[in-house]
């Protein structure tokens, strides 16, 4: 009996944690004024939300077949979502005609020696 | 189990809060002033719509809606992926037209530029 | 053509001729009904005056619109006659729709016994977990028949507007290709290692929910949705001359066509002997396997593998013309 209510408490508890990251994620899409500083707490509900909601239901449902399942949605997001960031801030580098007003830019002055 | 049955009001209220936050990412589609802007909205909007559908397996306890979760991670990846490259095309496609439209004018103007400084020598 | 016979022998012969035209290449009204330039008018001013004169008083008079009694009087008719026939047309709709039957009235059709029919015998006849299923692979799988068949004909309209037949050379199907996606980024190796695990990955995740489209809501359809999106991937990171190592015009012509033939051969008798059902001889097995529930793993089968194969042909078709 004492171990379903820790078992609930743990996965109520990682899921409020992962409800937490997305609330800080949209505040931070909302409160930053560059596409590229808004990819910084995009890329934190990628992560850490997705990855405590999922931890807090795998928990909960306890041990069936559904649990490996989530696992492997968790393990194909990870290795998805950098990619999504990568080509989209390439898309970003590209488009954009006023980068130097918003980022720094290092060019590789090693090249032209 | 029987507990989550019990105190279902929590599972229904973050339900509720994650579907507000959906609208919120909407509202950064419509707004950002860049094309990454919206692309980055809508992966966000894929992503809670996720954990809702997993959190609504968990509710009703059917096991099947965790493949529909798997499928909404591929097919978002999937648009960021094609998304961009058209975007990509387009815009460097775009610019290096311009470029020779004003190249082209460039060396008409110099033309008549050459062509009056003649008539003004042979004047 | 004819190992014994020339070409041109052949070709008098009626069985020669209907199939070099057939294959494209004889033209029987060539020759026959075409259309002869008129002698042109001579050196002379005059002549060459009168004909000017008469060029443009034929055009004067077929673009004056205004006096011609014929075209006034046309357009007069067309726009009642328009109107007149699409009155028609609604009213007849309206009489027709006026004879249903009242919405939820008990007698109705759509409320007689065939759904408790469904729900309740469903597993036992046709042995699948998933009524859905049973319902549309077994009791009315000759509808399905008729979904797959119009996912073939979307196909063959995107390509008979869209291809491009022309192999090497200018104006083919390559060099469009190389000119829209010559701006766009090429071979990025993050994206080419990320898709090497991943695609994979998604083909087996689709074919595992074609097969098991009898257990848990899935199916054909949204598994071949699944492998054609892998496809995507693997073309939109490697290009196409990889992609085309192993997926070529010849292999989707092949693929749609065994498939929509298996499942014509299979579930086509319905066409004419109505409700009555042929067994076919696979068993039903225990409710449950993956091995049960008769002819719905085949058709499954063909069906995910006509959508995949649709998926993919819709995206290199407006991509590049061609596979």
């Amino acid at each position: 009996m004492v171990f379903e209510w820790i078992r609930f408490i743990a996965g109520t508890g990682l899921l409020v944690i992962g409800v937490a990251a997305f609330l800080l994620e949209i505040l931070g899409v909302f409160k930053f004024r560059y596409v590229l500083n808004r990819m910084h707490a995009a890329a934190m509900g990628d992560t850490l939300g997705i990855g405590a909601v999922l931890a807090g239901l795998m928990i909960l449902f306890g041990f069936r077949f559904v649990t490996f399942k989530l696992a492997l949605v968790l393990v194909f997001l990870w290795c998805a979502s950098p990619v999504s960031s990568h080509l989209i801030s390439r898309l970003e580098c590209t488009i954009n005609e006023d980068l130097e007003k918003s980022c720094e830019i290092e060019t590789k002055k090693k090249r032209q020696e | 189990m029987e507990l989550i049955q019990q105190y279902s009001t929590i599972f229904h209220i973050i339900l509720v809060i994650l579907a507000v936050l959906t609208i919120c990412c909407l509202i950064r589609a419509v707004k950002g002033p860049s094309i990454a802007d919206r692309l980055v909205a809508v992966n966000m909007m894929g992503t809670i719509v996720m954990s809702v559908i997993a959190v609504l397996a968990l509710l009703i306890d059917e096991d099947y809606l965790v493949d529909i979760c798997l499928i909404y991670a591929m097919i978002s990846f999937l648009a960021v992926v094609v998304l961009t490259k058209v975007y990509t095309g387009v815009y460097i496609e775009h610019r290096a037209h311009q470029e020779e439209k004003r190249k082209q004018r460039e060396a008409e103007e110099e033309k008549t530029a050459e062509e009056k400084g003649k008539e003004c020598h042979g004047v | 053509m004819s190992r014994r016979i020339p070409e041109n022998e052949y070709g008098k012969r009626p069985m020669g001729a209907f199939r070099q035209w057939m294959e494209g290449s004889r033209d029987p009204y060539a020759g026959n009904v075409e259309v002869r330039a008129h002698d042109m008018p001579g050196e002379s001013e005059e002549q060459l005056k009168k004909y000017q004169e008469e060029v443009f008083t034929v055009l004067r008079k077929a673009q004056d619109t205004a006096n011609n009694n014929q075209y006034t009087l046309f357009r007069k008719f067309y726009r009642v006659a328009a109107l007149l026939c699409c009155l028609t047309l609604t009213l007849l709709l309206f009489i027709t729709v006026a004879y249903l039957p009242p919405v939820g009235n008990a007698g109705n059709p759509a409320n007689n016994e065939v759904a408790a029919k469904y729900i309740e015998d469903g597993m036992q006849d046709t042995g699948a977990v998933n009524i859905v299923t049973g319902m549309i692979l077994d009791y009315r799988a000759f509808d399905t028949f008729g979904e797959s068949n119009v996912l073939f004909i979307a196909t063959c309209t995107v390509l008979i507007l869209m291809r491009n037949d022309k192999k090497k050379g200018k104006g083919s199907a390559e060099e469009e290709e190389r000119r829209d996606s010559f701006h766009e980024p090429k071979n990025d190796r993050i994206l080419q290692t990320v898709a090497m695990v991943l695609v994979p990955f998604i083909i087996l995740f689709g074919i595992y929910v074609i097969l098991n489209g009898h257990l848990s809501p899935g199916g054909g359809f949204s598994g071949g949705a699944i492998i054609g999106a892998g496809l995507i991937l693997y073309l939109n990171a490697f290009g196409f001359e990889k992609t085309e190592r192993f997926f070529t015009a010849k292999t989707y012509k092949w693929i749609s066509f065994l498939a929509l033939s298996f499942y014509c051969i299979a579930k086509s008798y319905s066409f004419y002997t109505g409700a009555h059902h042929l067994e076919s001889g696979i068993p039903l097995g225990t409710p449950g396997d993956i091995l049960s529930s008769g002819l719905i793993l085949p058709l499954n089968i063909c069906v995910g593998l006509v959508v995949a194969c649709t998926m993919y042909a819709f995206f290199a078709l407006f991509r590049k013309g061609g596979f």
